[in-house]
């Protein structure tokens, strides 16, 4: 700015400015101190826990807990640590995301696009589906997947993370196709495109935004449900969540906070990453659909 | 080339009817205007003529062919698009081949016919670009690349100018007309601007609450409306309706009407107002026919001259506009610049009411043919 008039800071606008930044710090400091608290207890023994206070530095960087929670620690009978559960979840996670955003594209564009008879209640009644309770659908779920013969498999719980998710995956796609101008969609199909000719060549290559946005919500949705996986889940196809409970619920002699806190941070990890990679996109997505682009 | 023939073509929405048994039909090679205001059945006709929207009744024949029931690919037209509707994630060559693509055209003929339609177009440098890196025009000129490539048996432009600035809109205009020359090809154009279907089409079919008014050449429906509407529809400024009585004057009828004094006009075909003699009926007269005098004209059958008050003076270059008032209507003249109207004045004009037409009052259509 070359403004001649420019205002002369002064000693009032510094103090507020000061406050400002502390009051800014201090909750930022609020926030991140659970997560420094995980991480310098999963980095001390237990001897310095029990001596020490919450947030006191180690004495020294001990990663023994950590390689302990990956691959040793007991959860309930089993001792392998949570790295078997780690690979569970991802085994449940890809092809339930995969699936589910697939589906809800394809749902979103045949609402927004290929209107029929009742498509708008069809629409209004999946939405219904965003707002029932977890709770409420393990009784049926069960039933359900005992009649299909896949309870207690990795494929159960992939279904009822699909049924669960294609709500919410239809409602993002549907809002992101709903800006894209019919005349699209018409003009190809007097080129002679059919219905998944368009959806393959016109419509998937301009929905990199929302497909951004549904991945980041399914995975951190699926990763993080611990109901439907203690619920459906088998011995040995618990996800990571359900085993990092098991984990701290089960001791032999003392408490082992230092591995506890390196499950807990194991189990946030990969979530953590899908943001950091793809937070930026998450939020240019979310907006997409606002503002003609 | 195809003709085409719309037969009683009727299109409802539940109890809402959108087309009211339209029907048109036009030869091989021609170019066909419908237009009309807003929410007039224009669109709704043009999709369904493309089979993006189905009929409720009737039957409409590309060729010789009934396509009533065909899918949209099986028509053999192509489109362009008020919004170009270009596939944003394609550069222009790929916009312009897909429909080739989609019809199993072999590669190198793809190709070819590209560069044939860029040359056409002189879009040849464009054929990298992504439909975003475009300006407007140039948008416009791929969106009809793409339908030139096919070769269809017929075009659809649903106001494809709309979107472009005043200047760009004129010249698009007058290469649509000369591509429409050189190709010869069935073209129908939706618009719901009078000058581009004056200036474009070979017939106008002029709609309105899902009905076809009237379907005719430019000169037609310019000098013979068959209604209020469509005079009033057609034509810029609109032409003058002015309230005129039906007085018998030296054996036949002639009209009055309230100027500075009360005056006489002739009208071509008297006899036809012989039902309204003593009421009142509506005079459509267009403001070039209202003048300065003009010598030449001086003692013509149907030529009047009076005098009127100035109201409004909008000069425009080429004419000027004298707005009056007269039999309590607003009337606009055309005249020559040189001549000294200035408002709130009194001047003569004249009358020529050689191509005047009547309207009844109350239902608006014409008492005169």
């Amino acid at each position: 700015m070359s403004n001649p008039a420019k205002r002369q800071t002064t000693a009032l606008d510094k103090a507020l400015r000061f406050g400002l930044y502390a009051m800014l710090i201090a909750m930022a400091a609020v926030y991140l101190a659970p997560f420094i608290v995980m991480l310098l207890t999963s980095l001390k023994d237990v001897e310095e826990i029990r001596t020490g206070t919450l947030l006191s530095l180690p004495g020294s960087i001990d990663f023994s807990a950590w390689s302990k929670a990956w691959s040793g620690a007991c959860t309930g009978s089993q001792c392998e640590g949570m790295a078997p559960y780690f690979f569970n979840s991802f085994k449940i996670v890809i092809p339930a995301v995969a699936i589910s955003t697939l589906l809800g594209a394809i749902n979103g564009y045949v609402i927004s696009h290929w209107k029929f008879r009742g498509s708008d209640f069809f629409f209004a009644a999946l939405l219904v589906g965003c707002f029932i309770p977890f709770q409420v659908i393990l009784l049926p779920m069960a039933r359900t997947l005992g009649w299909l013969g896949i309870a207690n498999t990795t494929a159960g719980l992939v279904m009822v993370h699909v049924v669960y998710g294609v709500a919410f995956t239809t409602l993002f796609f549907r809002n992101f196709y709903q800006a894209i101008p019919v005349e699209l969609v018409k003009a190809a199909r007097l080129d002679g495109a059919g219905f998944f000719t368009i959806f393959y060549r016109i419509i998937l290559p301009v929905s990199t935004p929302i497909i951004v946005v549904t991945v980041i919500w399914q995975f951190t949705q699926i990763w993080n449900d611990f109901l439907f996986g203690v619920a459906f889940s088998g011995f040995d196809t618990q996800p990571v969540t359900v085993a990092l409970n098991n984990l701290v619920n089960t001791s032999f002699g003392g408490k082992e906070y230092n591995v506890d806190m390196a499950a807990a941070i194991i189990a946030a990890l990969p979530t953590l990453l899908v943001y950091v990679l793809a937070g930026k996109y998450f939020v240019r997505g979310l907006t997409a659909g606002a503002v003609k682009g | 080339m195809a003709s085409l023939v719309i037969e009683n073509v009727k299109k409802r929405y539940g109890q809402t009817e959108i087309l009211k048994g339209i029907d048109i039909s036009i030869e091989a090679g021609e170019f066909l205007i419908l237009v009309g205001p807003s929410g007039c059945g224009k669109s709704t006709l043009m999709n369904s003529i493309a089979g993006l929207e189905d009929v409720s009744e009737g039957r409409i024949l590309i060729g010789d062919q009934d396509v009533t029931f065909s899918s949209p690919k099986d028509r053999d037209i192509a489109m362009v698009f008020q919004s170009y509707a270009l596939y944003p994630n394609m550069t222009v060559a790929e916009n312009i081949s897909f429909g080739l693509e989609m019809r199993k055209v072999p590669k190198d003929e793809r190709e070819a016919e590209v560069q044939r339609v860029a040359d056409m177009l002189q879009i040849g440098h464009l054929l990298k670009r992504k439909p975003a890196q475009l300006s407007g025009g140039q948008r416009q000129r791929v969106a009809m690349g793409r339908a030139l490539a096919r070769r269809p048996k017929m075009y659809l432009f649903d106001e494809p100018l709309s979107n472009l600035d005043a200047k760009l809109r004129v010249e698009m205009r007058t290469e649509i007309k000369k591509l429409h020359q050189k190709l010869g090809t069935t073209i129908v154009y939706v618009t719901h601007d009078q000058i581009e279907a004056m200036t474009l089409a070979d017939r106008i079919a002029v709609m309105k609450d899902g009905e076809v008014q009237q379907l005719g050449t430019p000169q037609e429906i310019y000098d013979n409306p068959t209604n209020l509407f469509v005079a009033g529809f057609m034509g810029s400024p609109a032409m003058n309706f002015i309230p005129a009585k039906v007085v018998e004057h030296s054996g036949s009828y002639a009209l009055e009407l309230q100027a500075t004094q009360p005056t006489l006009v002739p009208f071509p075909s008297a006899d036809s107002l012989k039902a309204y003699a003593g009421k009142e009926i509506l005079l459509g007269l267009r403001p070039e026919m209202i003048t300065e005098p003009q010598p030449h004209k001086e003692g013509a059958e149907f030529v009047v001259k009076a005098d009127i008050d100035v109201e409004v003076i909008e000069p425009m270059g080429a004419d000027t506009m004298v707005l009056t008032r007269i039999s309590d209507a607003e009337v606009n003249c055309r005249c020559n610049p040189a001549y000294p109207a200035k408002a709130n004045e009194t001047i003569a004009m004249m009358f020529d009411t050689s191509k005047a037409v009547a309207f009844d009052k109350d239902t608006g259509q014409r008492i005169d043919n």
